[in-house]
């Protein structure tokens, strides 16, 4: 349940989850997994009542980033990669504004990895939902980087010799201050881990096991739900890491909900700290700055 | 000798303070209102190793760092030797040499052939004996120079004590001292056997700037309070700059994990209504491109500066090149519009700080600034009034304008108009939300794949130019207007380029210049207009390959004119004399 305080006094209405739906059709195939978290994530800022116009959800490339267009917040649709340093300019800009990062495991784990640990220790006050296929499916079909040693895609036919990403883990891993796991299968569950990763103050992931019924068939989603455990109250101490990395590396059952949860101060409250260091002395009006250059 | 125009050279390793020295010079100049002119360069070393500057001090206003050293100071000749390929020599050079260096007069690495004047002095002896310390070895070296040469001593004495006063006053009085005995060592123990002396008359002081400080001071003034970047030689002043001063105004600067993030950031801010800026320098833009073409796509303002450094790949990081030209104009696939601009010099590093927002604001486009490490990182003086006074620099700033309230009620963010500029939202604005694309979109931004939608699109897109160019075309012109021999050239090469011209037309030689400071969209009009008259063009630049040349055909109808490209790769700046050499073999 949501705390009552939480949710945003509505600036005009009570918003409904039509309202965040935009004039856009997904694109997406039948049964793909990201209708869910699509439907969740409308429900989840619903629940938040957060006015539309301030919420921006931002993109990168794949079958998942397509995601902004079927929203009516601010949206966007970005660069392969790059939806973590796009967010934290747009957090940065504007403190106001409730960040959301939706990606795929390709934009996140592979183009995008470099950006990952930088906005994880800064601790970016945004939620990163990142919808897991193990396969690039916009490009129809090759090896993602959370993808199995064996799988065979259209680029590792011979079976895959790589060693996945493995998200949980590796989020815990390098510090997140919140850290999730859902089923795109179960979207109700979805959306209220999806309304604590908002309310969180700083980095909450979110990976969400989202399967592709185009490329790896009906048996992805059939594992998901055979072997998803959702964490009961009083399971799990999600202030607990050692715990937490436990949990992640469990192969079976596959558990669902909040690992790990921490707060810890945010980077636009850090930077807000900095301008105050920088404000204690006098400041002069910007044409005054030119006298330091009279010798 | 009596001259008001002076070059003094100084060399030794990094612990003889060679730079400081340098810029206790410039500022004496600056504050008894002499104009004076600076350039630093390193050895490769971090920490230590050689180092050597330049000062140029005058009475006029100047545009160079002058051609030929008058005056060399010399701590150590093995330090020299690393810049000696850097410096050409007037004749007689006057040498003053730390006798503390036993190379024989004719192993000093200078050509025998120069005519030299060579005073040694027990340098490092009358800092340790006055100061207590050798550390105070270039305040002696400036006391010896002063005295011999007549540079301004109250100006250095001044700046002694600026340069030291958050240390103790026992540092300043050493120095000091150090200083003193000097002069006293040249009055008392030593024989005037050049002519060489600086005249002058005080004036107003000058300020006295880096091209980095005052490209940020413009990016400031004109309202950017975002500024995402990574350290890059020679770029990174600006970032240091920034991360100084915009938290005092409210702002924000961020240190990104590299150039593929800190334009990412800029992107996102940018997006969120913040004015934003990045710096970086040739392999920064490299990595930036595929995002200069997202925020030409998604019409978002942005500044980007490169402080353009010799290349390709690492190349010399330190030195200067104007080889970014192209992957400026057309870095990233597709058709992607941005504006490119280039400051002349420091003055006009500020000025474009303030139009690159401008026109970024006001036309929603990338905006690309093109400074080098020449300009970067050399001090000039001008005068106080310079830029906030006499309203000659371009003061206009450009808030973001958002839809009215009747636009909204029907808002497509990327509505084809006139002028190709579409009223813009941005987070917060209720009514406007938008989804901003790097993927091709409708005017209402959602995707579409659309040919004939493209084709509108990237029409709209380009269709700004047209307006950009209309409002701002600067070009700078010298010489007579009917000259029919003409240098054309852009960005920090333009002090040269204007002093050979000047120095032409004093000796009666009718030969003019053009100096584009927008070079994306390109003045046409104005450029076809200097065309006319002309004979023979040399087109300037520091650039093997002639990137400047090259697009200039591409825009102008050069018809049965000479057109003589002089290209060469960079390094080192253009000597005036280099210019006037090109231009009076033309005139034969």
């Amino acid at each position: 349940m949501v705390p009552e305080e939480a949710v945003r006094e509505p600036k005009r209405k009570a918003y409904k989850i039509k309202d965040y739906k935009s004039a856009t059709r997904p694109i997406w195939c039948p049964g793909c997994g990201d209708f869910g978290v699509l439907s969740a994530l409308y429900s989840a800022m619903s629940t938040l009542n957060l006015p539309p116009e301030d919420v921006a959800l931002i993109s990168g490339i794949g079958c998942s980033s397509r995601l902004p267009g079927y929203v009516a917040t601010y949206g966007f649709n970005s660069v392969h990669g790059r939806i973590l340093p796009i967010a934290t300019g747009v957090k940065m800009a504007n403190p106001e504004i409730t960040v959301v990062g939706t990606g795929g495991d390709g934009d996140g784990f592979s183009i995008g990895m470099g950006h990952v640990p930088h906005a994880v220790r800064r601790n970016v006050d945004m939620t990163y939902i990142v919808m897991d296929n193990e396969i690039y499916g916009l490009t129809k079909g090759q090896l993602s980087p959370t993808a199995h040693v064996g799988d065979v895609t259209k680029t590792s036919i011979y079976g895959s010799v790589e060693r996945p990403v493995e998200p949980v883990k590796f989020m815990l891993s390098i510090g997140a201050s919140f850290v999730a796991q859902v089923n795109a299968g179960n979207p109700k569950h979805m959306a209220d881990v999806i309304v604590e990763g908002i309310q969180h103050k700083g980095f909450a992931f979110i990976n969400a096991m989202s399967p592709c019924r185009t490329w790896r068939g009906i048996e992805q989603k059939k594992f998901i739900n055979q072997h998803a455990h959702y964490l009961e109250d009083g399971e799990h101490d999600p202030s607990d890491l050692a715990a937490a990395l436990a949990l992640a590396g469990q192969e079976d059952p596959i558990s669902m909900g909040v690992f790990y949860k921490e707060e810890r101060p945010t980077y636009d409250q850090l930077y807000a700290e900095v301008r105050q260091k920088a404000q204690s002395k006098k400041v002069p009006e910007i044409q005054e700055i030119m006298q330091r250059y009279i010798p | 000798m009596e001259c008001n125009d002076i070059v003094v050279a100084m060399a030794g390793s990094g612990g003889d303070g060679v730079v400081s020295a340098g810029e206790i010079l410039a500022s004496a100049g600056a504050s008894e209102g002499i104009h004076a002119f600076m350039l630093k360069s390193f050895g490769p070393q971090i920490r230590g190793g050689e180092s050597s500057c330049r000062v140029r001090l005058c009475e006029q206003q100047i545009q160079s760092h002058g051609d030929r050293v008058q005056v060399l100071g010399v701590f150590n000749w093995k330090d020299f030797a690393r810049f000696k390929g850097e410096m050409a020599f007037a004749e007689p050079l006057v040498i003053v040499q730390d006798s503390a260096d036993k190379t024989p007069e004719d192993e000093i690495p200078i050509d025998d052939g120069i005519e030299k004047i060579i005073y040694s002095v027990p340098i490092g002896d009358l800092a340790k004996e006055k100061a207590g310390t050798s550390q105070a070895k270039n305040i002696v070296m400036l006391g010896v120079l002063s005295a011999l040469f007549e540079l301004p001593s109250n100006g250095i004495q001044n700046a002694i004590k600026k340069r030291f006063r958050k240390k103790s006053q026992e540092v300043i009085d050493s120095n000091l001292r150090a200083f003193q005995a000097a002069v006293e060592y040249v009055r008392d123990e030593m024989e005037k056997i050049d002519d060489v002396r600086f005249s002058y008359q005080p004036s107003e002081a000058k300020v006295l700037m880096e091209g980095n400080e005052a490209l940020a001071y413009g990016a400031l003034y004109a309202g950017c309070r975002f500024f995402a970047g990574y350290p890059i030689t020679p770029a990174s002043e600006l970032l240091e700059w920034m991360g100084r001063e915009l938290p005092r105004y409210d702002g924000t600067m961020l240190q990104a994990e590299d150039e593929l993030a800190a334009i990412s950031m800029i992107i996102g801010a940018s997006f969120a209504g913040e004015k934003a800026m990045t710096s970086t320098s040739g392999p920064g833009l490299s990595l930036m491109s595929e995002q200069i073409g997202l925020a030409s796509i998604a019409e978002l303002p942005l500044v980007i500066v490169d402080v353009q450094r010799t290349g390709p790949s690492t190349g010399i990081p330190t030195k200067t090149e104007q080889s970014d030209l192209q992957q400026a104009l057309y870095g990233t696939h597709g058709d992607a519009n941005r504006v490119v601009i280039a400051p002349a010099d420091v003055e006009d590093c500020f000025d474009v700080g303030v139009e690159a927002f401008y026109i970024a604001e006001k036309y929603q486009v990338p905006v690309i600034v093109l400074s080098d490490q020449y300009l970067g990182q050399h001090k000039e003086t001008f005068e106080q009034t310079s830029l906030f006074g006499n309203g000659n620099g371009f003061m206009k700033t450009m808030n973001r304008v958002t839809p009215s309230d009747e636009e909204l009620k029907d808002y497509k963010r990327f509505r084809i108009t006139e002028t190709g500029v579409s009223p813009m939202t941005y987070p917060g604005i209720e009514g406007g939300t938008y989804q901003a694309a790097g993927i091709e979109h409708g005017e209402d931004g959602l995707p579409t794949s659309d040919v004939d939608v493209h084709a509108r699109m990237t029409e709209k897109r380009f269709r700004k130019n047209k307006y950009i160019a209309e409002e701002l075309n600067f070009v700078r012109f010298y010489g007579p207007e009917d000259a029919e021999i003409g240098v054309i050239g852009w960005g920090s090469t333009k002090g040269a380029i204007k002093e050979a011209v000047l120095q032409l037309n004093a000796e009666g030689h009718a030969v003019s210049a053009a100096i584009p400071q927008i070079i994306l969209p390109f003045p046409q009009a104005k450029m076809e207009q200097y065309l006319e008259p002309l004979k023979k063009v040399i087109v300037a630049e520091l650039s093997y390959t002639g990137q400047f040349y090259k697009y200039l055909k591409g825009f102008l109808r050069f018809g049965d004119r000479d057109l003589i490209p002089y290209a060469r790769s960079g390094g080192s700046p253009f000597d005036v004399e280099e210019i006037y050499n090109a231009v009076k073999q033309e005139l034969e």
